[in-house]
Formats: C-alpha cells, structure tokens, sequence
C-alpha cells in the first residue's frame, strides 16, 4: 500500500514539476480544452433554463371550452357536472355570455363598435384548468371535453408552449451531438499533447526500459498529465460558463423586466459542476492511455 | 550467476549475431568480454541483462530461465543489475542527482533514503562535488563516472558495461577500470566489454573472446 502510494505520489510529483517548467504550453492546452468544453456547457446551462422557464409557463396553461351559441337550456349544468367529476381538472370557471362582453366592454376603448352590435357575438365559455400539464393528458382532456353535449370548441391556450418544447427537445439533440463530436475533439487535443511528450521523453523511457521499469511505470505520469489536463480544463469550461452566464445575465435583467418577469439564466449546479470535471478528467485519461499504450507498444517492436 | 547454454541469437532479416555460445559466470568474478566491433559483444551483454531473448539455446540468470518468462516480469529481472552503456544515456534534461536518481525511483526508492543513496554513489565515483552540474557541461570521463554512478546507485549484484573505456585517455582509462576492480572486490560480478580490455588488463580474469559471434575461448588473461 505505502509503495503504491509512494509511486503515485512520484509521479503526480514528475507531472507537476513538468507542468511547472511548460507553464505557457501547459496553461493553453488547458485553456483550449476548457473553452472545447464550456460550448456544451454553456448550451446546457441555457437550455435548462429556458425549460425551466417553459415548465413555469405551462403551469398557467388551461383550456378554453366555447359552448354552442344555440346550446339548450342543460347543456350548461350537465358541463359542469361532467367538469366536476373529471379528476384531470384541478379548477374551471364559467363566464357565461353577457359577463365576457361586459369585461370586453370594460377592457375595450372601443365600446362604439360593441354597441353597434345588435345582438352578443360571444359564446358562453368554460375556463378550465387541468391538473396534469403533460402534452399528452392535455391532449386527451381536449379530446374528452369536445364530446361533451353543447361544446363547440375546445382551445388549448399556450399552443406556442408546445412548440417551444419541441425546440427544446431539437436543442437538447443538438447540444448531445455538439458534445460527442467535442469530446472527441479533446480525445485527438489531449492525446496529441501527450504523444508530443512522449516524444520529448522518449530518451528517458527508453532508459526507464532497459533498467527494469514496469510498463506500468512508465505509463503513469503520462495517465497523470492528461487526468491533469483534463481537469483542469474542465475547471477553466467552468469558469468560463459562470462568467459568460453572468455577463448575459446583466443583459437580460433590463430585457425580462419589459415583461414583469424575472427570468434570468440559472448557473450550473454543485452536480453539473462535479459532472462537467468527471467527464474532463475521464476524457483526459483516457485519451492519455490511448496515445501511451500505442506509443508503447511501438516501442516494443 | 550467469550461466549460456548453446545460446543463438538472430535478428530479423540479419545474420547470426551470437551462434551456439556457452559459459557461466560465477558470482563475485570479473569477466571482460573481448572481440573486434561486430563481434556480438553488446549482442551478448544484452542478453545477459535480460534486455534481449536468445533465438535457441537457455540463458540463466540466478538460476531462472530467461526464455520461459513472461514479458512482465522481464523488468524484475532487469533490476538485478547494474548497467553502463555504451553511449552512456545520460538524461540531459537534468542535472546529475537526478540522473543518478532515476533507477531508485524505478525501485520505489525516494526522498531521505534516495538522497542518501546517490550522494553515496556519487562519492563513490568522485562526482560528489558535481551533484548540481548538468552532464553537458561534464568532461567525457566524468560523464563515464556518471554513468557508473547510475549503474551502482541501486547496489545491483550484477554491474555490466559496454566499452566503458572507448573513448577515453589512457589514465582516464585505467581509473575506470579500478572502479570496476573496486566494486569486484565487495562482491558484486563485474562484467566488461571492450575492444581493447586485454591492452590494460593486467589482472587475473576470465575473458570471453568472440569472433563472428562464436566464442572462440574461455580463458583467465596473462
């Protein structure tokens, strides 16, 4: 146990002190890797919000149910019994006729128009709201309301919210691509890095070899770099995403206040930061046993 | 300690560098292996020090067959000796502590214990006022002695080098190989290739003279 700590800590030791020698070389290749990483990062921190933010909106969601304007006298009452017993609907409102043309009225400057009119145009409506805001149980209380006796039409108001979903769903996809075609990006950045350093130690392991040291040896500070790099990188993605998160907040402060809301966009989470340098660190190993297990085994021929 | 049996050596698409070579060196002895360049000298060394495999034939070291094992623990092996080589391969990226410092960093060996031990090694070799200095800057003898430092800093059993001498003046020459007289005498097996080992060799050992790659004769010099 003592001598596997002992060698690890050797080549942490190596490692640091060669990155302390390449400070500038070390410093970009963090940086590249860190700003490869904070793209993903970045779209991930606005999509979520921007989800969150849909979520929030569908919450206010409801339906509108428009009776028939020739509706027989028990169509309204029968509605409300069925409204009543239909466990999907949290609360619904009825607004006959004559109430949503005086709120019309009340509302509308134009009141010469209205009372041009010679007889009411609205229909008698229902306000409804249901309990389960998934697109498809919204769907089918639409569906189960329209065969209701006297109803006319059935609206789903926030249509819109719908279609932002499946925007978000198309931006989701696009950022999981943006994401595997950066990694591998990182795979060929780190790897080559550490190809590049094998090359300038070449000397030494060669030497390494002929006086007894395990593969294994030889291999670990190379592993350590490119966890290293890795790492850091991620740190750098984060920083880079808080500040760019921050810096696009300021500009949405004045913007979302237009609309009485107080939208911003959220920064990443304690979980999404310990992810972002997890899938760093893991990348970084891996491209660095990648690029030492080929250039070892060439060394063996 | 070491023992060949019939051993052959060919590498690929080359000819033979060693043909049916058989011999045994006992512990604490001091062998020089002689023969002109392209004799299979370095060949033979190689072999020895389990860096190369035979193509037919056993070699033993400490009584293991080094044919039958297994490619990870050729390194074990390895760390029993105590090699100087031919182009010295110093490291030049650092000073000479390091240097001497990397086969006990190859054995787990660090801090305290290691600094003891180098600095040791480099008294040993008379460097110790050179611990600092970047080989570059060390004359061809010194960097020779560096090379033996690195060699003996692990106190292998076995110390083997490829033409220590070769490039050398003849004083320079001759404390090199009392160096090498010095570690026999504690016990360790010493083994030498040169060119010209018989030239300043005036001591009792064995010599393993190679032709073409055949051992022509197994003798004590005169």
């Amino acid at each position: 146990m003592n001598a596997w700590l002992t060698q690890h800590a050797q080549a942490l030791n190596l490692v640091l002190r060669r990155f302390k020698t390449n400070k500038l070389s070390t410093l970009l290749i963090c940086l590249a890797i860190g700003v490869t990483l904070a793209l993903p990062s970045i779209m991930y921190a606005v999509l979520n919000s921007v989800s969150g933010l849909a979520n929030n909106v569908k919450s206010e969601s409801q339906l509108s149910i428009f009776l028939a304007s020739d509706h027989d006298e028990n169509a309204v009452a029968s509605i409300k019994s069925a409204l009543d017993a239909n466990a999907n609907i949290k609360t619904f409102k009825y607004v006959p006729k004559e109430d949503a043309l005086s709120q019309l009225q009340a509302a509308d400057a134009n009141n010469e128009v209205l009372n041009s009119l010679e007889n009411n145009p609205l229909p008698d409506a229902f306000f409804v709201e249901p309990s389960k805001l998934d697109t498809d149980s919204i769907e089918n209380l639409k569906n189960d309301l329209s065969k209701l006796d006297g109803v006319k039409e059935v609206i789903v108001d926030g249509a819109w919210i719908k279609r932002l979903n499946y925007l978000l769903l198309i931006g989701k996809k696009a950022m999981l691509i943006l994401t595997v075609l950066l990694a591998f990006a990182l795979v060929a950045v780190i790897g080559n890095t550490v190809r590049m350093q094998i090359v300038t130690q070449q000397a030494e392991i060669e030497l390494s070899r002929l006086i007894g040291a395990t593969k294994s040896f030889i291999r670990r500070p190379f592993l350590y770099a490119g966890g290293l790099y890795g790492l850091i990188g991620g740190l750098f993605a984060l920083l880079i995403t808080f500040g760019v998160i921050a810096f696009f907040n300021q500009s949405l402060t004045p913007l979302v206040a237009e609309y009485q809301t107080d939208f911003s966009l959220s920064q990443p989470n304690l979980i999404t930061c310990g992810l972002t340098c997890l899938l760093a660190l893991a990348l970084g190993l891996a491209s660095a046993y990648l690029a030492v297990s080929k250039s070892l085994f060439k060394a063996n021929q | 300690m070491i023992t060949f049996d019939n051993v052959t050596k060919r590498y690929p698409g080359s000819h033979e560098a060693l043909t049916q070579v058989s011999f045994a060196i006992n512990q604490g002895e001091l062998v020089y292996v002689t023969g002109h360049s392209g004799a299979g000298k370095s060949t033979l060394l190689k072999l020895m020090a389990a860096i190369e495999r035979p193509t037919t034939g056993t070699v033993l070291i400490n009584n293991q067959n080094v044919s039958k094992l297994k490619e990870s623990t050729l390194p074990y092996i390895r760390r029993k000796f105590g090699l100087v080589f031919q182009d010295h391969k110093l490291l030049y990226d650092r000073n000479c502590y390091h240097n001497v410092a990397l086969p006990l960093a190859i054995n787990g060996i660090t801090g305290h214990e290691a600094g003891k031990r180098i600095r040791a090694a480099l008294d040993k070799v008379g460097l110790l006022n050179k611990e600092k200095a970047m080989p570059i800057t060390l004359s061809g003898g010194e960097q020779q002695r560096l090379a033996i430092a690195r060699a003996v800093v692990s106190r292998p059993s076995i110390l083997i080098a490829d033409e220590p001498t070769g490039n050398l003046d003849r004083n320079y020459a001759e404390d090199i190989i009392k160096l090498f007289s010095a570690f026999q005498q504690v016990g360790v097996t010493v083994i030498i290739a040169t060119h010209d080992a018989l030239g300043n060799a005036n001591y009792e050992n064995k010599v393993l003279h190679l032709n073409q790659g055949k051992l022509v004769n197994v003798e004590l010099a005169t």
